[in-house]
């Protein structure tokens, strides 16, 4: 008989329980988190946020985590080892529970990406709050924008103004501000919304820049972290001990070729700035001219990651 | 955890209601009709909806899991 959808959930959530019964913070991110506030997300995945100092100790309780009657192994050649000097520079390390009728897919990261502040501060139950998820949602798949502008209206109904940031819908900026006033912090926050309280009708110009923008900025993102993981990608791909039967044979390995080969913060190596001008000079390319103007400072979305 | 917060005083009943259709008539242009629905049921019956959804379509051989990138989109 497979494992329910239900059955995976509380797993994970028991994970989260036993961790934080050990002091471990962790919240689950992304489209779970998603489903518990209001915006149903079909995933079977589990995003897991993990403060980097404690990634030692998730390793252990990883390996006490049994599903099924099977142990977790570590997913594909390109996963970081689960270690906090990876976890720091934005690495995901990627697990997996897989045997017949279980199938348990698992990702750790310590810094959410795009995340302005850090994620610990405000966790809700087993999750992440919804501005980090928000945040996480500005990415370059289309169909996630939706959910950052659902989170946004959630947020706002919690009387959080942070909502304002996560706005990306024209018609729903537009109907939110006919009932409510925009507070100045936010406006100095995300320059667009001045075009909103002044119904200036570059808004629509503005809003279309800004998720260009991101989606460049994400792409390029992920672009940094491809080359960096190659050599030590083959490395691991090489190497039978990566493929062991006990995670810790697996775990031993990765580090082991990590230490050589895999940069601990590439995003930080090419530069922050760099990243930021490429993403601007790539979306220009595709808005017409002045609709960049109004975007946020993107720097602030890579502060946590380790120097 | 987050502390309990007191409403600001913007967030009146009235505010709230407004938040609340404008909110749903997003979902429906965004998600749909039924999904506009699940997303605004209570937690429990949210999630057992989307649970059943999934273990259906898996049943159908839908493939749920992402690539291991070594990062998160």
């Amino acid at each position: 008989m497979p494992l329910s959808y239900a059955e995976l959930e509380q797993f994970y959530e028991g994970l989260v329980s036993r961790a934080r019964s050990r002091g471990i913070t962790c919240a689950i991110t992304s489209g779970m988190a998603c489903v518990a506030f209001g915006v149903a997300q079909a995933t079977k995945d589990c995003d897991l946020l993990c403060v980097p100092d404690a990634a030692g100790d998730f390793f252990k309780l990883l390996g006490e985590a049994d599903l099924g009657g099977q142990m977790p192994s570590y997913r594909g050649h390109l996963t970081a080892p689960l270690d906090s000097r990876w976890l720091r520079g934005g690495w995901t390390s990627h697990f997996v529970w897989d045997t017949p009728g279980v199938e348990a897919y698992l990702d750790i990261f310590g810094v959410a990406p795009r995340g302005s502040s850090p994620w610990e501060a405000e966790l809700q139950g087993f999750y992440a709050g919804p501005h980090i998820v928000a945040e996480m949602k500005r990415t370059n798949r289309e169909k996630d924008w939706p959910f950052a502008t659902a989170l946004g209206v959630k947020l706002l109904e919690t009387g959080d103004p942070r909502g304002w940031l996560h706005l990306f819908n024209y018609d729903v900026l537009v109907q939110t501000a006919r009932k409510l006033c925009c507070p100045a912090a936010m406006v100095a926050l995300r320059p667009a919304l001045a075009l909103l309280i002044e119904a200036d009708e570059r808004l629509e110009f503005a809003l279309k820049g800004e998720i260009e923008f991101w989606n460049r900025l994400d792409r390029l993102r992920l672009e940094v972290y491809g080359r960096a993981v190659r050599p030590y990608m083959l490395a691991v791909k090489a190497d039978h001990r990566s493929s062991a039967p006990s995670l810790a044979g697996q775990h031993q390995a990765r580090l082991e070729h990590a230490e050589q080969l895999l940069p601990v913060s590439p995003l930080r190596q090419y530069g922050i700035q760099r990243l930021i001008d490429e993403a601007q000079a790539q979306a220009a390319r595709f808005l017409p001219p002045g609709a960049l103007r109004w975007l946020p400072d993107a720097g602030k979305c890579f502060n946590l990651l380790a120097e | 955890m987050s502390d309990v917060k007191t409403a600001p005083d913007w967030l009146t009943a009235d505010v709230l209601d407004y938040l609340h259709r404008v909110a749903y008539d997003f979902h429906v242009r965004a998600f749909g009709e039924e999904m506009a629905r699940v997303n605004f049921l209570p937690l429990a019956e949210r999630r057992r909806y989307v649970a059943e959804m999934i273990d259906h379509a898996l049943r159908k051989g839908v493939k749920f899991d992402k690539p291991a990138l070594g990062v998160t989109p």
